[in-house]
């Protein structure tokens, strides 16, 4: 039989457990671990994500091709799914003629203003400007939407004289003002980072300005604009709303500016709620966001690759 | 001569130049003005005719005279469940890219990762969305369906801003840290994540900005309606948000002011955000001026 | 000890009367959640009947969205609604859409279409088969048809809404609608049918008559108004029946819900109202 602790005895080693529990080192030492491995947690959390995402929307994808052959897909326009015909390849080029015409428009802009806000405008303006790019990066794209359809859309009917403002130069433009701020903030960090020294060299030479800038800036920063096109040209891939309240969402090749036509990202949003899960044009839209999936990665990838190519020429 | 010539050129330059700089400063100039008139429009249209009761009211469907209410309160409530999930991940996997990682092809995985999901349009996330939330957990469109999808969109953002911030806070610091017998967590919590807070505030702002804007997201996973009550804390009610208002409004309503309640909803959105990102950077800044004081 | 257990069995009884509604006035107790999902032709109904049913009940929540009719039994059958609205009876085998099984049709109401042009367009009827030509792409500008000399901007519903199968059945009498175009666009809902033929001049398009106000015209169909007599009475051929569509037969709020809709009152009062036809109106008709 156990010999019946007395009270005092009790308290004592009870007090002792209570010490070594709550003793800073080992409170510490155990806070450390659990911060480190939450820490792990939450960057596994985010690669889950990843590939669950990859894996969901591939898989349902992947489906379309039990009933359609890849060349149908990818190769031929006729999108009428209530024919059984499931070509994709009228939204295909509808969305790289978008992105196309959007960074013919945005690119020039951007740079000019770029240059502008980094080489030329005076200090009180700078402190203006780059914070005014930063709060448009945050306006919501149905904002640009809503312009198009009040503003925009009107306007070009008024001008061009044409029915429907609807079409490609619509959804172009409204992409190109909305990916203006970031393409611009992304080529005004580039420009920031050139040397000083670079400059200096020029103007010991006896170059003006615009000199300067046009054949010491720029050509040093050629690597910065691609990236920067690149991911405006990402952003503006995979927007949506502002897309589909302009462009008409007919699926028909976009012969002409102000043809009513409709790109990948449109598509899915406007048939998606019609559609029953598991018919073969549920696949289809499903590989549709597969195509978005991938080129955004691609584009991606190339970005980095442009990247490290930098940071090894430096 | 060769003066002459050289004088030529000189002045051929000088000319460009000037012809440029007046270019550039015209287009620079007229170009944010456009911008800023493009702004001040939307808030002067929808701002002037509010009155504090749209804000609170219920939307009509058929009649004159509706309001915000459910869909304003429902923006928040998303945007408040997609932060408090979105905020501890991100920064723990920001600390962890940027304090724990160590230099091996695991971790240059796990970057590409990140990245990957930084570059996935929201459409397709709104798709992942649709396809856990309403096909395979079958619960149909609702909050929490919007709030959760939402938050993975902000991750690696969140992660991204909180890596560089914390990179950027200079070694010294650290050392002294360790030096004074810290641990790692005690480091992190003590010196570099507080040096790094305006930087990191900045990051949840432009997130928190971005996600309050989102619409294609929650229109595949919360819908396009509400629950038709203001206040409804309930997670499995539709959840449609003031963005996705504004685009049912624009596009699909037929209450005579549609046009007015498209004004004055675009209005507040716009108003919200810039308040959300000028509130929180004004904190960063402020934040930022006292430590830089001290 | 024998007081707490009474106390007890009180609360219990108390508890389940009020949890199944056991009391007086039941139905004021009713409670539950109705989500309505499909056909934008029946929304304005729908709203307006939601309206006056939660002033009735106040326990029961309804939410009610449209896009186009398919997506009413597509969400019935996934779970995300409760009732969907449906502007044919989802649950046989119409051209083009395969029957829903294991869900039940529920008449609601009679809905009237009608061909729509922008407010200046100065037509005001149109025969079967201009329309023919019009949709189709062959009649290319208003000046054919005894407009001005201005092109036809022809606005058309995706496929999905039961409005678009209906109206090509009985207006257009099974003619294939053109497919593209430069001056052809599609929307989504009726909502969106009535904003872009609102906004476009010298559009045309077709819509149910509770969306025509302000902004847009109803033409008339072979010399014959779009309204509730002609329908009643024969004349007018472009009409279909809307359906509520629920999985299995209905219980609860949803039960009350959809009576409600075919009361009599209702029919007779705001359903009329709004332009629709009552269900009781067309018994003898298909």
């Amino acid at each position: 039989m156990k010999p019946e602790l007395n009270t005092k005895t009790r308290h004592k080693i009870l007090n002792k457990e209570k010490a070594l529990k709550s003793h800073p080192s080992i409170n510490r030492a155990l806070a450390n671990k659990f911060f480190g491995h939450f820490c792990y947690v939450s960057i596994l959390i985010l690669c889950i994500t990843l590939i669950s995402i990859v894996l969901f929307i591939g898989k349902i994808g992947i489906q379309t091709f039990s009933e359609v052959s890849l060349k149908e897909f990818f190769f031929t326009l006729e999108w009428s799914p209530m024919e059984d015909l499931y070509g994709a390849g009228t939204f295909i080029i509808g969305t790289l003629t978008l992105t196309a015409l959007t960074l013919v428009i945005a690119t020039p802009i951007s740079l000019i203003i770029a240059v502008f806000v980094a080489e030329i405008a005076p200090l009180w303006i700078k402190r203006i400007m780059r914070p005014l790019l930063d709060l448009l990066v945050g306006i919501p794209s149905v904002i640009y939407g809503y312009l198009g359809v009040t503003i925009l859309i009107p306007f070009l009917r008024d001008i061009a004289d044409i029915h429907m403002g609807d079409g490609i130069l619509a959804a172009a433009l409204v992409l190109s003002l909305m990916i203006l701020p970031i393409v611009t903030r992304l080529i005004d960090d580039s420009i920031a980072a050139v040397p000083e020294s670079y400059r200096e060299a020029a103007y010991a030479l006896g170059s003006s300005r615009l000199q300067v800038i046009v054949n010491v800036i720029i050509p040093s920063i050629k690597r910065g604009i691609i990236t920067a096109i690149i991911l405006g040209m990402a952003r503006a891939i995979g927007e949506t709303m502002a897309v589909v309240m302009v462009i008409g969402n007919v699926a028909q090749l976009p012969t002409g500016l102000f043809m009513p036509t409709s790109v990948l990202t449109s598509n899915i949003v406007m048939q998606i709620t019609a559609v029953q899960a598991g018919t073969t044009w549920h696949s289809a839209l499903y590989m549709m966001a597969c195509l978005l999936l991938l080129i955004s990665l691609v584009l991606i990838y190339c970005v980095r690759r442009i990247r490290s190519k930098g940071e090894e020429g430096l | 001569m060769i003066q002459e010539a050289a004088g030529k050129i000189a002045k051929r330059n000088k000319f460009n130049d000037k012809a440029a700089t007046i270019l550039l400063w015209v287009l620079g100039i007229g170009l944010s003005t456009f911008i800023c008139m493009l702004l001040y429009t939307i808030l002067y249209k929808g701002l002037g005719k509010l009155d504090v009761g749209f804000l609170f009211r219920l939307p009509e469907e058929l009649d004159e005279g509706g309001g915000i209410g459910p869909v304003l309160f429902n923006s928040f409530y998303v945007l408040f469940i997609a932060m408090f999930i979105s905020i501890p991940i991100g920064i723990g996997s920001g600390i962890y890219l940027a304090e724990y990682a160590p230099d091996n092809k695991r971790t240059a995985a796990i970057r590409i990762c990140v990245e990957g999901l930084a570059s996935v349009p929201s459409i397709v996330f709104g798709l992942f969305g649709m396809v856990i939330f309403v096909d395979y957990f079958q619960i149909g469109l609702t909050i929490l369906g919007g709030g959760v999808t939402l938050a993975l969109l902000n991750l690696p953002m969140l992660t991204r801003v909180t890596e560089e911030a914390i990179r950027g806070v200079s070694n010294e610091l650290r050392e002294a840290a360790y030096a004074m017998g810290a641990t790692k967590f005690q480091c992190i919590r003590t010196v570099v994540f507080p040096a790094a807070f305006s930087r990191i505030i900045t990051g949840i702002s432009l997130v928190a900005g971005r996600a309050y804007g989102e619409s294609a997201v929650i229109i595949l996973t919360a819908g396009t309606s509400t629950s038709g009550a203001m206040w409804d804390f309930n997670l499995f009610s539709p959840g449609s948000t003031l963005a996705v208002h504004l685009w049912y409004v624009q596009s699909e309503a037929i209450v005579p002011d549609a046009r007015e309640i498209a004004d004055k909803a675009a209005a507040v959105l716009v108003f919200v955000i810039l308040a959300i990102n000028t509130l929180l950077r004004g904190t960063a800044w402020l934040n930022n001026r006292r430590i830089n004081d001290n | 000890m024998f007081k707490k257990l009474s106390a007890i069995t009180l609360a219990a009884v108390m508890l389940f009367a009020s949890a199944t509604g056991i009391n007086a006035g039941a139905t004021q107790a009713l409670k539950g959640k109705i989500v309505i999902n499909g056909s934008s032709a029946l929304l304005p109904l729908t709203l307006q009947a939601a309206k006056e049913f939660k002033t009735l009940h106040p326990g029961v929540q309804i939410s009610a969205t449209a896009s186009s009719s398919i997506a009413g039994p597509q969400a019935v059958a996934k779970g995300a609604a409760q009732i969907g609205a449906c502007d044919w009876d989802a649950s046989m085998d119409v051209p083009g859409f395969k029957a829903f099984k294991g869900q039940v049709a529920h008449k609601v109401a009679v809905i009237p279409f009608a061909t729509i042009v922008h407010k200046d367009v100065k037509v005001e009827n149109l025969t079967t088969a201009q329309l023919q030509g019009i949709f189709s792409g062959k009649i290319t500008n208003w000046k054919e048809v005894g407009g001005a000399d201005a092109e036809i901007i022809v606005i058309n519903r995706a496929f999905g809404s039961g409005t678009r199968v209906n109206y090509q059945i009985k207006a257009l009498e099974d003619t294939e609608f053109m497919k593209s175009g430069k001056n052809y666009k599609e929307v989504k809902s009726s909502g969106d049918m009535f904003t872009a033929v609102k906004s476009t001049p010298n559009s045309i398009g077709y819509i149910d008559l509770v969306y025509v106000k302000d902004g847009v015209k109803a033409v008339k169909l072979n010399n014959i108004e779009a309204n509730a007599d002609n329908i009643i009475n024969g004349k007018y051929p472009v009409w279909a029946y809307g359906y509520y569509m629920t999985k299995g037969q209905p219980t609860g709020a949803t039960k009350a819900f959809i009576e409600y809709l075919q009361s009599n009152k209702f029919q007779q009062g705001t359903l009329k109202k709004m332009n629709f036809i009552p269900i009781s109106s067309m018994k003898d008709k298909k």
